[in-house]
């Protein structure tokens, strides 16, 4: 739960923003393992729900971790991801597809517990593969990210995609 | 005859050879001018598209508007498509949206329990009444002028029907476009055709497999939604018949994702020569081109960490042994990969559930749903469908590698010389018949061809029927290419 009360500084803004940056720098040159090791905590959750086209007067409940969803991993399933990408097994990413992030309107607060920071911002994400194929996704990323000794890591990361259906071969990409 | 003449002569010739399809299929538009006006378009030469005896198909049936079109009349307008499961509708009023062919309907839950589904669409002026993926609703309201339809489709309710319409409108003959709709053991399907076989006729000898899942120890399978949805440009055979009996690819598309995976299937990574491939399950065909492919012993392979799923299956083979036999015991053990024809696909024991949406003969949507045995543990079907999308969702680990090959086998065909090619599906041509201990025709190896083949030879079937009594009449003699077969007679 975001408290809108509770935003950060200019300097902690600062330094937030330089994480995401070189966040988005590892991932679209595909330093996949250094992206895991530096950046994401043990105890991730890395969560991308099914969000239905659902009418306005409908009750019924947000969708929660225990619903269906398009990610809903842990450390140990981001590792296996990241580690069948260098099997040079992949054919799809050989030759690689670029991928291009950017990232914007990042909104970064404070929490109860020190050190650690909710953050919301908004991603745009382009594909290009093979000589003409072109994809495009639009999502919004909030996660709680904790300040440690090496950096920034996250811990919990729900991304919420904005297309009811993909238009895409895949979703298997790092967000 | 001057040498000018002799020119002319010639070109007229050639123009007329190049152009002889066309003169022909423009004689057939006048020819069938009696006829609907659906029949009124190319003719398309089934035979020369599918090659029953050599199991090869013309490149072109990846491509070809013509075909798709045909398609769309004789297959999507006459087969039972699947429309939903009852787990997903379980109350009075709910529904969810669904598809046709390119046609979308609504799948409704009725105060007595029963399912009705209609196409969604105004009859007033056409505009779409719902817009929502699922809900619980005792109508539908259309956006445009506010026609009301009730809950099983009818028309209940018109703005100004007094004041304006002079209460001269027949609203009983304006209900929305209503479905077949049929069910077995939860699968909830739909047919457009009211001449068409029932669905149990249709699911045929699949009805005796199926069983073994659906009846299983008792419970039977649900559906968990809702789908994960995307679209992918292939066409939607490419996919249908992938998991009809593409027990080949495994091993080679999916190396590296198994290899990560770990467990029994990880020995398939590779395509490795010391493989037992003919010890490790067969492949089987029915009459209307349903088919599958088990692997033996790897019902819960791609979950090698869920060790209560493991147990559940080691608990409740003894009851499917002593309700339905020792075949089936063996199969509900098994891994499938399975297409209920023409584009309703899963794999049990990954249990990933997926239909083929065609939009177009060069793309799809795909909808995916998680397949789970009902009497297990909600937590242990929660994390059946967790790693059920991990591997087969839309950023699957195994999935992700599908993708590709579908739309560029679609994709690649489009040239003007490579669409004049054929493709191949004679893995295990020989070595396939009838089996003493199952129904349909049975492929010695799960990695072979066999369900390609059944699937292709009911396609042609349909594709070439001008109606449901002309597939009933060949109901004895459809396995005619497998007639001569004594493959299992010695086994
Ligand atoms: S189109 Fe639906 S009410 Fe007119
Ligand atoms: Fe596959």
């Amino acid at each position: 739960m975001i408290d809108e009360s509770r935003r950060v500084s200019m300097d902690i803004h600062y330094e937030i923003s330089q994480h995401y940056f070189k966040e988005a720098t590892y991932l679209q040159n595909w330093k996949l393992r250094e992206w895991l090791s530096e950046m994401v905590d043990e105890e991730i959750l890395y969560w991308m729900p099914i969000e239905e086209n659902r009418l306005v007067k409908d009750r019924r409940p947000e969708p929660t971790p225990d619903d269906a969803a398009v990610y809903n991993d842990r450390y140990k399933h981001l590792k296996q991801r990241v580690e069948q990408i260098y099997t040079g097994q992949v054919w799809v990413e050989d030759p690689r597809s670029k991928i291009r992030y950017y990232v914007s309107n990042i909104e970064a607060f404070h929490t109860d517990v020190e050190n650690e920071f909710a953050i919301r911002c908004n991603v745009l994400v382009l594909r290009h593969r093979r000589d003409t194929q072109i994809y495009q996704h639009s999502f919004l990323k909030e996660d709680l990210l904790r300040k440690t000794k090496a950096g920034f890591k996250v811990v919990r990361r729900k991304l919420t995609i904005d297309a009811r259906s993909v238009q895409d071969k895949n979703l298997f990409f790092f967000m | 005859m001057s040498d000018k003449d002799v020119a002319f002569i010639s070109g007229a010739v050639r123009m007329y050879r190049e152009r002889r399809g066309w003169y022909r299929s423009v004689c057939n538009v006048f020819m069938v001018g009696e006829k609907s006006r659906m029949e009124m378009r190319v003719m398309i030469n089934v035979k020369e598209l599918v090659d029953l005896e050599n199991a090869t198909q013309a490149k072109k049936i990846f491509w070809d508007q013509d075909i798709y079109d045909q398609e769309q009349e004789r297959i999507f307008g006459r087969s039972w498509l699947f429309l939903t499961h009852d787990s997903l509708i379980p109350k009075n009023g709910d529904f969810v949206m669904s598809r046709m062919g390119e046609d979308k309907v609504i799948v409704s839950r009725q105060k007595d329990g029963s399912v009705e589904a209609f196409i969604n669409s105004c009859s007033h002026r056409g505009n779409q009444v719902c817009h929502a993926d699922s809900g619980n609703a005792k109508a539908f309201t259309c956006n445009y002028h506010g026609w009301v339809f009730g809950q099983n489709g009818d028309l209940v309710d018109v703005p100004l029907d007094t004041l304006c319409y002079h209460d001269n409108l027949k609203k009983a003959e304006l209900g929305l476009r209503k479905v077949r709709v049929e069910s077995y053991k939860g699968l909830i399907f739909g047919n457009m055709d009211p001449d068409a076989i029932s669905l149990e006729e249709y699911l045929g000898d699949m009805c005796w497999f199926l069983d073994t899942i659906l009846v299983g120890a008792g419970g039977g399978m649900e559906l968990m939604g809702p789908p994960l949805r995307s679209v992918l440009d292939c066409n939607w055979k490419v996919p249908a018949e992938n998991f009809v009996g593409d027990g080949y690819h495994v091993g080679w598309t999916h190396a590296a994702a198994l290899q990560i995976l770990g467990g029994p299937l990880a020995g398939l990574a590779g395509n490795r020569a010391d493989m037992p491939y003919d010890d490790l399950g067969k492949q089987f065909t029915t009459r209307h081109g349903h088919g599958f492919g088990a692997i033996n012993d790897a019902v819960t392979s791609i979950h090698p960490e869920n060790e209560e799923y493991a147990d559940f299956m080691a608990e409740t083979r003894g009851v499917v042994a002593e309700n339905l036999g020792t075949p089936r015991e063996e199969l509900y053990m098994s891994h499938w990969n399975c297409t209920i024809f023409p584009n309703c696909s899963f794999l049990y024991g990954t249990n990933t559930f997926k239909i083929w949406h065609p939009i177009g003969p060069g793309k799809i949507e795909v909808w995916t749903y998680t397949l789970v045995h009902k009497d297990l543990d909600i937590d242990v079907k929660r994390s059946i469908q967790r790693q059920a999308i991990r591997t087969f969702g839309t950023a699957g680990t195994l999935e992700s590698d599908d993708g590709e090959n579908m739309s560029t086998c679609t994709d690649s065909n489009r040239g003007f010389v490579t669409r004049k090619g054929r493709m191949n599906s004679t893995m295990g041509i020989n070595r396939e018949g009838r089996h003493p201990d199952f129904p349909g025709i049975v492929g010695a190896s799960f990695i072979g061809e066999t369900s390609y083949r059944g699937f292709y030879r009911f396609w042609a079937e349909i594709m070439d029927a001008p109606d449901w009594e002309a597939i009933k009449v060949q109901n004895d003699n459809w396995d005619e290419i497998w007639r001569g077969s004594e493959f299992w007679s010695d086994k």
